[in-house]
Parts: structure tokens; sequence; C-alpha cells
């Protein structure tokens, strides 16, 4: 179980997060969202140890994670992987060898074995045939579904993704809906799943919560934020061009 | 604060050179720092053969044809520069021991690290500085990967490599382009230059002198680009910035270095 508490964090004199508390439940499909620029990137990022609040605890596996150092952290992150907004792909190596360095690093796969698990988990995302690309050559949503494929390696506990089906085609992106969900629903995989894609969101999330002001506006079901009378929340998953936001 | 800001031109002299001492040691201790925490992952095995093995060729394999121009010219100018003097008093059996202790011990390893600077220390800071601008850097530590064990140990082990060996070649050529300026240039005969190079007066010791420079120039090479490299902030410009300092880092460094290398092993 993950669990967020009272977490506070600026750059500068620029409150993004402050008091943002949150459970996010073993097996679940978890939804962030908000406006851009409200912090969401930056909430996920003290899972891992990228990011370290200025106040406020997280929890993880019942253990207090904040103030963890480097060698702690990477415990954690064998556990908890994280698909990068921007992919961050190695641009030094091929698709293959991207997704194969974690299982020669942590599962000692030898040169040969390991590219062929990598192939195998790019085909779970439908890249197999661009294995022996380098990411340059290929496109925004191409990449992050190799990212994807990368975070999948180590058969991590709970993975975050950040805005997984941004720029990609809404074949591809439903396809990584489902294999989101799959990962919950078959191996118990928790997802964080940061995103403004409407059909996304109301598509698979378990559970859903909208940051707003860096705080908490609204945490429920799909149903709860469908029946919402919240002018805010409403505006937001709606998509209305006027409405209370502030943004 | 910094110069850009409006207070600027009223910060007083020695509060700039405050700054700037400052800033110099905190470069200096974060660089020390650093190249503890490599040379510990070196110590205990744990960097990435692949990346050493990748990194030898780029840095090491693909340095040569610089190497190779630059040391046979510096044999060939020691050589014209000596050519009045000994002309002068007719030392031709010394042109060899002349040109041999300077190519050995001084000019040899500092300009095969200053090209090498140019060349691998730059790209290297660049490289680096992009990794960390497009979140390359946390991407490897999200996948519980070390970035010094994985990326900083073995280059530091790749540039001190490449400075060595290329600094043996960069001897050898230097000396060969030597003898044959002294040919060209004052008639001296390949043997007698050789005589003078090998009539006792030049021993091992001369060489290895130059080695454990070389040695050092690489230290402070590798662990000044990697140090800028890392520490970039702010997209391309930093990258820029980075690099520039870098450069200039390495080579302050290494003449800072020589002084002091020079002395102590006399
Ligand atoms: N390293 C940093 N240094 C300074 N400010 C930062 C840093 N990282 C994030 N911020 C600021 O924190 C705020 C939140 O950023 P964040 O990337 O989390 O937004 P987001 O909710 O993910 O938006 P988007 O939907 O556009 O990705 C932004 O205003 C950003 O400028
Ligand atoms: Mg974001």
């Amino acid at each position: 179980m993950i669990s967020f508490r009272n977490i506070h964090k600026s750059f500068g004199p620029k409150n993004v997060l402050q008091g943002v508390s949150f459970d996010v439940h073993d097996g679940e499909v978890f939804f962030i969202i908000g406006a851009s620029g409200v912090g969401k990137s930056v909430l996920i990022k003290h899972l891992v140890g990228l990011l370290y609040p200025d106040q406020g605890e997280i929890w993880l596996d019942g253990q207090e994670i904040s103030r963890f150092d480097e060698l702690q952290m990477m415990a954690v992150r064998r556990k908890c992987a994280m698909v990068f907004q921007h992919s961050t792909l190695f641009d030094s190596m091929t698709c293959a060898q991207n997704v194969a360095l974690p299982l020669r690093k942590h599962k000692n796969l030898k040169g040969r074995s390991a590219e062929h698990e990598a192939i195998k988990l790019l085909e779970k995302v439908h890249m197999e045939a661009f294995a022996d690309r380098f990411p340059a050559e290929l496109g925004d949503g191409m990449r992050k579904r190799v990212a994807i494929a990368r975070a999948l390696t180590l058969d991590p506990q709970y993975i975050l993704f950040d805005e997984p089906t941004t720029s990609l085609d809404p074949v591809n992106a439903r396809r990584v809906d489902k294999l989101i969900r799959e990962l919950s629903d078959t191996l118990g995989v928790t997802s964080i799943v940061v995103s403004h894609d409407l059909v996304s969101i109301f598509g698979i999330a378990d559970r859903i919560v909208m940051l707003y002001k860096g705080q908490v506006r609204l945490l429920g079901t799909r149903e709860e934020f469908r029946n919402t009378t919240d002018g805010v929340v409403e505006q937001f998953t709606n998509g209305y061009a006027e409405g209370p936001m502030d943004l | 604060m910094s110069l850009a800001s409006p207070h600027a031109a009223q910060e007083s002299l020695t509060f700039r050179i405050g700054k700037n001492l400052f800033d110099m040691s905190e470069v200096a201790g974060g660089m020390a720092v650093l190249l503890v925490r490599v040379l510990w992952r070196i110590a205990r095995a744990n960097f990435d053969w692949n990346e050493f093995k990748t990194n030898m060729y780029k840095m090491g394999v693909k340095s040569t044809p610089i190497v190779v121009v630059t040391a046979l010219f510096v044999g060939a100018i020691a050589v014209i520069q000596a050519a009045p003097m000994v002309q002068q008093y007719g030392a031709y059996g010394l042109l060899g021991w002349g040109a041999g202790f300077s190519v050995l011990r001084e000019l040899g390893p500092l300009l095969t690290a200053l090209m090498i600077s140019g060349r691998v220390g730059a790209n290297n800071t660049a490289e680096l500085g992009t990794m960390v601008v497009t979140e390359q850097i946390d991407a490897l530590r999200i996948l519980a990967i070390d970035p010094l064990g994985f990326l900083i140990a073995p280059r530091l082990l790749a540039i001190v490599l490449t400075l060595v060996i290329a600094n043996i070649y960069a001897d050898a050529l230097a000396l060969f382009g030597a003898a044959i300026a002294s040919k060209a240039m004052l008639g001296v005969e390949y043997g007698v230059f050789l005589n003078g190079l090998t009539s006792g007066l030049l021993n091992f010791g001369d060489v290895a002198h130059g080695l454990i420079k070389s040695a050092f120039f690489g230290l402070m090479m590798a662990i000044a680009s990697c140090y800028f490299g890392l520490a970039v902030k702010g997209g391309a410009p930093g990258v820029g910035r980075a690099v520039n300092a870098g450069v200039v880092a390495s080579a302050t460094g290494i003449f800072i270095l020589d002084y002091f290398v020079s002395f102590i092993i006399g």
C-alpha cells in the first residue's frame, strides 16, 4: 500500500504541493488528474526518490520512505517502476538494448538471453518490429511504448505511469489501457497513472484523485466523478472552456 | 546572486573575489567527492564492462588520428626550436637526447592530454549533460542502476587508460618525427640521433615520469568533464556552459598538476 501524508513541496517561491494526502490500495488502477502544472509529475517522483518532500510522509508497504538515502531507495525502485512523461530512453542504445539493460543488471541475463526477453516485452506493447531501432528514429508514441516495456522488466509490484497514452494513436492508447488493466487484474500490479486522457480515465480507473491548487480536490471512483456536483471537477472532467476553474 | 542582477554593479570587488573563490572551492570540493565515490566503485569492480568497452573504442581508438598527427609535429617542432643552438655549438650528438628529454618528460604528456581533452573531455561533458537534461540519468536511477558505477566509473577508467596508452605511442611518434626533422633540416643521420637518444642520458625513469603525468592528467580530465556534465542545469544552454567550464577546468587543472607532479617526482 502507498500512502501520501500531508506532502508539501516548493521550488523556490513556488508552492507546488500544499498538503496532499491520499492512499493507494494494492492491486488497484489509480489515476491522478489535474491541470497542467498542478504537480502531478512532481508528486509521483517523490515515491521513487527523484524528489524529496519539504514536509510530510510517504509510506510504502509499512515503511516511511521519504527520508531514505540513495542506497535504500534502490530497493524501493526495484519494486516500484516508473514510466516518465518524456519516455527518457537511453539514446545511445537500441530499443531492445534499452529494455535489456535492467535485465542484464538485475537478473544477470547475458547478451543473447537478455535481448530475447526484451523482445518478448516489446511484443506486449506491439513494438517488437522496432527492436533494432534507436529511440531518435521513433515517434513520441512509439518511444513511450518502449519505455513501458522497459518499466515491466523487473516484475514491479507498483508501476507509476506519467501520461502513458499521451501522443499515442487511439488504437495503441486503448492497447496500453488494456495492458494496465490486465497487469492489475492478472498479476495484482498496482498502477498509479497520471493522465489527461478522458477515455482512459473513465475506461479503466478504479479510483481517481484530482489535484487542484496544490491539494486534493476530489478522491473517488469513476461513478463519484461522473456524479459530482463540484463545479471545478465537472469543468475539468468534461473539458469545458468556461467555468469556475482558476488555472 | 547572478551577475545579471540589478545589484551586480554595486557588488564590491572584494565581494566578487570572495564569491569567485567560494565558487572555485565548491567546484574543487565537488570534484574531490566525485573522485572518491567513483574510485570506490572501481575498487569494488562495480562498473559496467559494456560501457567501458564502448568508451575505450570511442575515446581511445577514435583519438588515434589526432594524436598521431600532433605527435609527429611536436617532435619536429622540438628539433626546429633546438636547431640554431645545435648548429652554433655543433652539438649534433645531443639532438636525440634533447628531443627525447623534452618529449618524454613534458611535451608528450602535456600535448597529448590537451588534444584529447578537446576531443574526449568536451564530448564526455556534452554527452553526460544531455543525459541529465533529458532525464536519462534519472531513468537509470529509477531502474535501480547506480549512474556512478554504470556511467562514470567506466568513463574515468577509459579516459585514464586512453591517455596513458596514447602517451606511449605519442612518445614514439614524436621521436620519430624529431628524427626525420633532424635529418631533413640538419642532416643528422638516424644513427646519430638514435645514439643520442640511447646513450644513457635518458632512461626508463624519463618515460615513467611522462606516463605518471599522463595518468594524473587523465584523472583530472575525467573528473572535470564528468563533474561539469553531471552538474548541468537548464537545457541546451546549460550543456554549452558545462562543456565550456569542463574544458577550461581540465586544461587549468592539467597545467597545475603538471607543475606539482614534475616537482614531486622530480
Ligand atoms: N525541478 C524543478 N525545479 C523547479 N520547478 C519545478 C521542477 N519540477 C517541477 N517544477 C514546477 O512544478 C510545477 C508542477 O510541475 P509538474 O511537472 O508536476 O506538473 P504536471 O502536473 O505534471 O503538469 P503536466 O500535466 O503539464 O505534466 C510546475 O510549475 C513546474 O514548473
Ligand atoms: Mg507532468
